[in-house]
């Protein structure tokens, strides 16, 4: 991993990788780029644990995948969140927030 | 796991290329995203794909992350296992087929005993709710006989009662000649078809018009089996004409392969109920003939309330008919047998077979015990570099699959062979005057597949699993070191795998010598009379009898002719006698003049019959033991006795009954005093079949009605057997059986020596079995232990002493298996002889035979003796310079 790039807490790279796929559906790249786009580059996804997470998500049947020809003309895997993936995200981000929200007191008042 | 999945799995499994080609194609796609994203950025085409890559990591190793997290590793793991183990087996070529053939040999002949049982046990009716189906009978009938309704019985139940939905009667089981050749047919009526709702896969069933009670029409429709017999499956068969007994008769229908009517087998063909006066012509102008009734139950109807309401009305019948016993329902299961039947039969026969199995995996398991020592060390490595002991059960597991595999295919391959082989030689060996039999190699369905593959994933995960399983219970370390589990006692297991074998060796060995001696006693055996040149003759039809005597009378062959009702080859009916000082029961038989003379039954006091004494003279002629009951002082000749017949006598079971319909309607005996005017020598008569001589003759003629004949013959008695066969059936179509006694007296013989060589065979694999299992184990244990040999040899020790102490490894697991065998045997005798049916073998197969069970036991002994001959002299051969130098 890159330096200065924060550890991501366990789980989050699900919420990153539900939540970007909420509006299109992406290729792999497309997706690390996009949370390293949105994130300014603070959020840098680790290359070799993003497709494990991709086939875990489509194992779960969060998201479901397409062969698409991509940009450059080539055969690319599309991910797009399935009905069960928005219900997921839904949880996970109202969890997320929860979390945030607590860590936050926490280190506001303690 | 879902559907998409599935299909991943399925496509992992079967097309493994295409899904890694899938994953190889996502990875590589983002790394030329990412180097397209950094030659835009100013870098080089070299550069940038090198940062790309090295920015993402290993691609193998993200590759096999997202295999794992998708479960197709599953097939990875399994295809590897798969090459793994054929590695081992390639690595130990000669345990491997040692272990595949063994247990092959075993399940191939388990897998024989359950082909035939199968075809037994396992069949389906054909005919649709056959629970329904009920016969009526009549419990108890006074002669013990089987009941006795008649047709207008049977149609007056039709059309009175409303219990069935159908009900049909019948007359089973009719030999008839079908253009020459002994056929079996049923007569039904019409109803038949409809109780069974199986319907004709050619042509039609019999209709309500072929079974007219005013005479019906000579129709036929042949079963599947008959039409295969004496058509060979001719599509053209329908409208043909057959001549049954003499009469043409129309073939209108052929039945679905694998219907059997309510029968254990299909009759050749079924023929109309109201025929049956062409067939039994005595029948002609009487109505009693004994005819069965079956019907299936109105739905909803209980058994109970249907049997109420047959006898509630039967009871209203006794008036008209002389019946006076209750009705009973009985349910005709059809030819299905009933599980505890089933078991009762198959159990000893699988329990001889089975043992063979047992011996085959116990030298599998003490092969694999020795072999086991070896894999610890390799299993050691593999769980000290990090694989789950799970893994390493998983990969056991899959080589005892495949080694089942192998096994069951090698069994299967074994049980055709064994089958065909048996069928071949008992098809030669059969003799051929017992009738039409014909035997067939029953065929093997998807319940032999599935018993084989069974049993042999269970044989082999019993013996080979469970010692693989052992030695994952290990600790690598020290397996590593070379120190070898020391808890374990390999050698016990190893002393008990012995004493079973020997133990099954012992008890079939046992079997085949008891089999072997009895059938040499058989073959030795006097019934008492001629066998060789005399022959039994069937007369069924009497309106035939006057020509056919005529014909034998002429016939330059015959030599003798007698008459004797009930025929010779079947058992006397009994009698009660009295000379005054009580009843004492005894059999009698009707025989005509000369019927002594051509048996060769010495009359030792007295003389026989005139041809002048026919059935209404009181005189007869007693055994000796008869005689001697009565008289025991005085000859009896000249002496009166009273005879009547026995009410109360049953019929007694037999192994074999040669003509079970013989003797069937004979009248009663009229109550007598007769003159005793001659005493004949005692007849031991044939043990196996029902035929044993009377105690008291009376007078009768060869042309008395039923009455069957012998003959004395001149030349080969199968070649006039043959002739007069032709000869007579010219006469009568409808021809019963001739039968040369010599095959009679062989029969016993033949069956005893069927017993013996499947038992030798079973025995001898046995002991081949365990001998090569000893041999192996003590080459083994002697290899193992040559460096403490080369010890004592140097200490001293003679080499008789290091002979003894191999000898000494196996003397007492060798001892308790001969023990455990012979006693096992010899109180089964004893159990046997207990029993009724076990009292009535034991006079053939001598069960307690004590030379039959030394013999076996010295075989066994000498056979261990040299098994264990070899490795032991091997051992006293050890040079201890050599072996100590080793160290």
């Amino acid at each position: 991993m890159a330096p200065g790039t924060p550890d991501l807490l366990p789980g989050t790279l699900d919420l990153l990788i539900l939540r970007t796929l909420q509006k299109d559906s992406l290729h792999g790249w497309a997706i690390s780029e996009r949370i390293q786009h949105v994130s300014e580059d603070v959020l840098q996804v680790n290359q070799g644990s993003l497709y494990p997470a991709l086939h875990r998500l489509e194992h779960q049947n969060w998201i479901e995948a397409e062969w698409k020809v991509s940009e450059l003309g080539r055969r690319a895997k599309y991910y797009r969140l399935t009905t069960a993936g928005r219900k997921q995200l839904t949880i996970e981000a109202r969890e997320w927030d929860r979390m945030q929200h607590a860590v936050g007191r926490v280190m506001k008042l303690a | 796991m879902n559907l998409r999945d599935l299909t991943l799995r399925a496509r992992a499994l079967f097309t493994p290329g295409s899904v890694e080609r899938d994953l190889h194609d996502e990875l590589s796609f983002h790394i030329e995203c990412e180097t397209m994203k950094l030659i835009d950025q100013g870098l080089s085409p070299e550069d940038a794909r090198a940062r790309a890559r090295g920015k993402f990591g290993s691609t193998t190793v993200a590759a096999d992350e997202c295999r794992d997290e998708r479960g197709t590793a599953f097939i990875d793991n399994t295809i590897g296992d798969l090459r793994y183990a054929l590695r081992t087996f390639r690595r130990a070529p000669l345990a491997t087929l040692t272990i595949v053939v063994t247990v092959a040999i075993g399940l191939g002949l388990v897998a024989v005993l359950f082909t035939a049982l199968n075809v037994l046990l396992f069949r389906t009716d054909s005919v649709p709710d056959i629970t329904e189906i009920y016969a009526v009978e009549q419990p108890q009938q006074a002669n013990g006989g089987p009941s006795q309704f008649t047709r207008q019985y049977f149609e007056a139940l039709r059309s009175d009662t409303n219990v069935f939905t159908e009900v049909y009667a019948a007359v089973n089981e009719l030999d008839l000649r079908v253009d020459g050749r002994m056929m079996a047919v049923n007569l039904v009526s019409a109803s038949f078809f409809r109780v069974v709702r199986v319907n004709p896969i050619m042509g039609r069933a019999l209709s309500a018009a072929d079974d007219d009670r005013a005479g019906g029409n000579p129709v036929l429709v042949l079963s599947a089996k008959g039409w295969q017999r004496q058509f060979k499956r001719d599509p053209n068969v329908i409208g043909r004409t057959v001549l049954v007994a003499g009469a043409p008769y129309e073939i209108v229908g052929v039945m679905p392969e694998g219907f059997r009517g309510l029968g254990v087998s299909a009759p050749d063909f079924w023929a109309p109920l109201a025929r049956l006066v062409d067939f039994v012509p005595e029948v002609r102008g009487r109505d009693r003939v004994g005819i069965e009734i079956v019907g299936r139950l109105k739905p909803g109807l209980s058994m109970e309330s249907a049997r109420a309401q047959l006898a509630a009305w039967d009871s209203n019948q006794s008036a008209t008919t002389d019946r006076t016993m209750s009705i009973a329902l009985v349910p005709r299961r059809g030819t299905v047998p009933q599980p505890l039947e089933a078991i009762a039969v198959s159990a000893p026969l699988f329990v001889a077979f089975g043992l063979i199995l047992l011996i085959g995996c116990a030298n599998v398991a003490n092969l694999l015990l020795a072999r086991g020592v070896a894999r610890q060390r390799e299993i050691g490595i593999r769980l000290s570099i990090g694989a789950s002991r799970r893994r390493i059960v998983r990969q056991l597991l899959t080589e005892s699959v495949l080694l089942a595999l192998a096994a069951a295919g090698g069994g299967y391959l074994v049980s055709r062979l064994a089958l065909e082989g048996a069928v071949y030689w008992a098809t030669q060996t059969m003799p051929v005057d017992l009738g039409d039999v014909s035997f067939s190699v029953p065929a093997a369905d998807w319940r032999v597949a599935l018993f084989l593959v069974l049993a042999a994933i269970a044989a082999t995960a019993f013996f080979a699993l469970l010692p693989a399983l052992h030695a994952t219970r290990i600790e690598p370390a020290r397996s590593l070191r070379g120190a070898l589990f020391k808890d374990a006692r390999p050698g016990r297991a190893r002393n008990i795998l012995i004493g079973v074998q020997v133990f099954a060796s012992a008890l079939l060995l046992t079997c085949s010598a008891i089999f072997l001696r009895s059938a040499i006693a058989s073959s030795q055996f006097n019934p008492g009379f001629r066998t060789a040149d005399t022959l039994s003759i069937d007369m069924i039809n009497d309106n035939k009898r006057h020509a056919m005597l005529q014909a034998l009378g002429s016939d330059p062959t015959v030599m003798a002719l007698a008459g004797a009702r009930p025929p010779l080859l079947a058992r006397p009916p009994r009698a009660l006698g009295d000379v005054g000082l009580g009843k004492i029961a005894l059999s009698y038989k009707h025989v005509s003049a000369g019927y002594f003379d051509v048996l060769g039954i010495p009359i030792v006091r007295g003389r026989a019959f005139t041809t002048a004494e026919g059935d209404e003279h009181p005189v007869a002629v007693v055994s000796e033991s008869v005689a001697r009951t009565f008289w025991p002082s005085g000859d009896g000749v000249g002496k009166t006795l009273r005879i009547e017949p026995d009410l109360a006598a049953g019929r007694g079971g037999a192994f074999l009954t040669i003509n079970p319909k013989a003797g069937a309607g004979d009248a009663p005996l009229t109550p007598r005093t007769v003159t005793v005017i001659g005493v004949a020598k005692d007849v031991a008569g044939f043990r196996i079949t029902d035929v044993k001589e009377a105690g008291v003759f009376l007078p009768t003629t060869v042309e008395a009605p039923q009455t069957f004949l012998v003959a004395r013959i001149r030349g080969n008695a199968d070649l006039a057997r043959q002739t007069l066969l032709e000869r007579l059936t010219r006469i009568d179509p409808n021809m019963g059986k001739i039968i040369t006694l010599r095959t009679v007296a062989r029969l016993e013989t033949f069956m005893l020596t069927m017993a013996f060589w499947l038992s030798v065979i079973l025995g001898g694999l046995a002991l081949l079995l365990t001998v090569s299992g000893l041999f192996s184990v003590l080459s083994y244990l002697v290899e193992q232990r040559t460096r403490e040999i080369g010890v004592r040899i140097a200490l001293g020790a003679s080499s008789r002493k290091v002979t003894q102490l191999i000898l000494a490894q196996t003397t007492r697991p060798v001892l308790f298996g001969l023990l455990a065998g012979a006693g096992l045997a010899a109180s089964l005798a004893t159990l046997l002889l207990a029993t009724e049916a076990g009292a009535m073998i034991s006079e053939i197969v001598h069960v307690t035979d004590p030379v039959a069970y030394l013999s076996s036991l010295l075989v066994i002994v000498v056979a261990c003796l040299l098994a264990a001959w070899i490795p032991s002299s091997r051992a006293a051969r050890v040079d201890p310079m050599t072996t100590l130098r080793q160290e």
